[in-house]
């Protein structure tokens, strides 16, 4: 469905992104994460021709996005990290405008509020300028939503959400995939990630550093899961019955044994603390960051590509 | 070409610049100086009161000169160099940006036009009833011209928009042409004209008239509204080498037209090559 290949954009002397080489089949939802900077918002705007990439090409079901754009782009919908309105236009002008440009049915607006259950009920005819952040993304995401298309492009489209409106949006986007839709999304928040995509692509420094199926990511995010554990006597005994009853790590820090391990493991690393000696006063499990799984990630890369060296 | 789409961008940005009050501001001052001109137009000759289209037609186009290329170029890098947020969102429909392009300035151009109609409507008449209609062909004509000199502002204030696409910046150079064009070049083509011999200077002098659409309008202006006798020779030299009076408005119109299109093409170019 959207084919790119080669893909380097520069923006004066600073590489946005560096060949840049992905397939997305259809009816596939893939996640595009990073830190900010990565590369992911350039990726998305040379995918709907917002940008010219210096070398590359990317196709859409087959149309080049720059030599048939306005092909390509009649078979997505694209929603902007930062969406913005004419501050002086009514949502319903807002709404209108897009559809027109579209050429969606005239009910469409209310059917596409009804089915993101973004109503804005009683404020369709409040000007975009009074709105606050969520609500503009909601309107955002309401337009992107108007057009009937095969590919929704979404650039961080709950960053701005209520917790309440990340969850209809997420709804939405589950019944959008079981249509059929391609979902193209970058995002930071994990659960999004886990819970919509099929595949992620990980961007560290322009570069698409890795992709991998959802399950792939969570089994590399769980391998990072930690528990802090405040025990008495603490001594190094400990971490080396952690070690044993399969911990990929065990420290002392301060006053407390920070194990990392599968949450499979836990209990059984519990259990071998305790036949160690240890009383276990308390505990707190700490799930594994975005930033947590890039340090380890980048950190991981290099070791692999210096072993290589060495070989 | 999307002509649907091109209506609907320009039916947007005329609802804008209704919204943000440009087009109101500028209908009253393109009223309040019509009229102005009307009463105050003899008061260095001891006389203030109403005077009728022919005379105020006459005064008032060199007032247009001024004030409609300063309107067009602010409005006009006012909303194409618009939020970066705004842009992407509408760039990212399967529309080119040459119907974006000129979507924005149909519909840019047609709020001066309703503004321009009303300030000058409205005095029109007020001049009109004050000093009944005789002349009054003349003053339709005055906006006709304005609204042409208004569309070739417009069009320079894109190519300045997006050469620059920064507001202050396209702002900055928006008035470098207006002072360009409005106050310097005539300066310069007199500076011209003492360096060269004289008959190179006569020959520079007409070819430099097609390098200011200002002068083109100033010009057509003086033809059509008050025939070649207010030219003196060298005016009647230029009709004389053009035909005409009338083929030679049509022949400066044919200029203006130029003055259109290139700076619209440069605009065209330049948005073709920029990332949104």
């Amino acid at each position: 469905m959207i084919s790119i290949t080669g893909v380097s954009k520069r923006f004066g002397d600073v590489e946005a992104i560096s060949d840049v080489s992905l397939e997305i089949r259809p009816g596939e939802t893939f996640a595009l994460l990073g830190p900010n900077g990565s590369g992911k918002s350039t990726t998305l705007k040379c995918v709907v021709g917002l940008s010219a990439p210096n070398a590359g090409q990317i196709r859409i079901n087959g149309y080049d996005v720059y030599k048939r754009p306005r092909e390509a782009r009649r078979l997505l919908s694209y929603l902007p990290q930062r969406a913005g309105f004419p501050e002086s236009l009514t949502i319903r002008e807002v709404a209108d405008f897009y559809g027109r440009l579209r050429l969606t049915a005239p009910g469409r607006y209310s059917e596409v509020a009804a089915s993101t259950r973004f109503e804005f009920n009683g404020l369709s005819d409040r000007p975009v300028g009074t709105l606050s952040g969520g609500m503009l993304q909601r309107l955002g995401l309401l337009v992107a939503c108007l057009p009937d298309v095969p590919v929704l492009i979404l650039d961080e489209p709950m960053i701005n959400l209520d917790p309440e409106g990340a969850v209809r949006f997420r709804d939405f986007l589950l019944r959008m995939k079981e249509q059929g839709k391609t979902i193209v999304f970058s995002s930071h928040i994990l659960t999004d990630v886990e819970q919509l995509a099929d595949r992620v692509g990980i961007f560290v420094g322009g570069r698409l550093a890795s992709v991998q199926s959802v399950d792939a990511l969570r089994e590399a995010l769980n391998r990072q899961a930690r528990m802090r554990l405040t025990v008495s006597p603490l001594d190094c005994r400990l971490v080396d019955a952690a070690l044993q009853a399969g911990a990929r790590e065990a420290r002392v820090d301060g006053q407390a044994l920070v194990v990392t391990s599968s949450p499979e493991a836990r209990l059984l690393i519990l259990k071998a603390l305790q036949t160690a000696g240890a009383d276990i006063l308390q505990f707190t499990t700490e799930e594994p960051s975005l930033e947590d799984f890039y340090m380890t990630y980048l950190r991981e890369s290099r070791m692999a590509k210096e072993n290589g060296h060495e070989n | 070409m999307d002509l649907k789409a091109i209506r609907t961008i320009a039916r947007l940005e005329l609802i804008i610049n209704i919204r943000n009050r440009w087009i109101l501001v500028f209908a009253l001052v393109f009223g309040a100086l019509v009229l102005a001109i009307s009463y105050f137009g003899l008061a260095t000759a001891g006389a203030v009161g109403f005077q009728g289209f022919a005379r105020t037609s006459a005064s008032l186009m060199n007032l247009v000169l001024y004030v409609v290329p300063l309107v067009s170029l602010l409005m006009g890098t006012l909303s194409l160099t618009s939020d970066k947020s705004t842009g992407e969102m509408v760039f990212s429909q399967p529309i080119t940006r040459t119907e974006i392009l000129l979507g924005k300035i149909g519909g840019l151009f047609a709020a001066i036009v309703v503004a321009t109609l009303l300030g000058f409507g409205v005095a029109g008449l007020v001049i009109a009833f004050k000093t009944g209609t005789e002349g009054a062909l003349r003053y339709p004509l005055l906006v006709a011209l304005s609204l042409a000199l208004a569309l070739v502002f417009l069009c320079l204030s894109a190519a300045a928009a997006m050469v620059c696409r920064r507001k202050p910046m396209a702002f900055g150079l928006a008035l470098f042409v207006w002072f360009f064009y409005v106050l310097f070049y005539d300066l310069l083509v007199i500076g011209g004209t003492f360096l060269l011999p004289e008959r190179t200077a006569n020959i520079f002098l007409f070819v430099s008239l097609f390098g200011n659409p200002v002068g083109v309008v100033r010009v057509a202006s003086l033809i059509a509204l008050n025939g070649q006798e207010i030219f003196g020779p060298a005016g009647a030299a230029l009709i004389r080498f053009l035909g005409g009076s009338g083929p030679s408005v049509a022949f400066l119109l044919g200029a203006l037209f130029l003055w259109v299109l290139v700076p619209l093409l440069l605009a065209r170019r330049w948005l073709e090559r920029q990332d949104i």
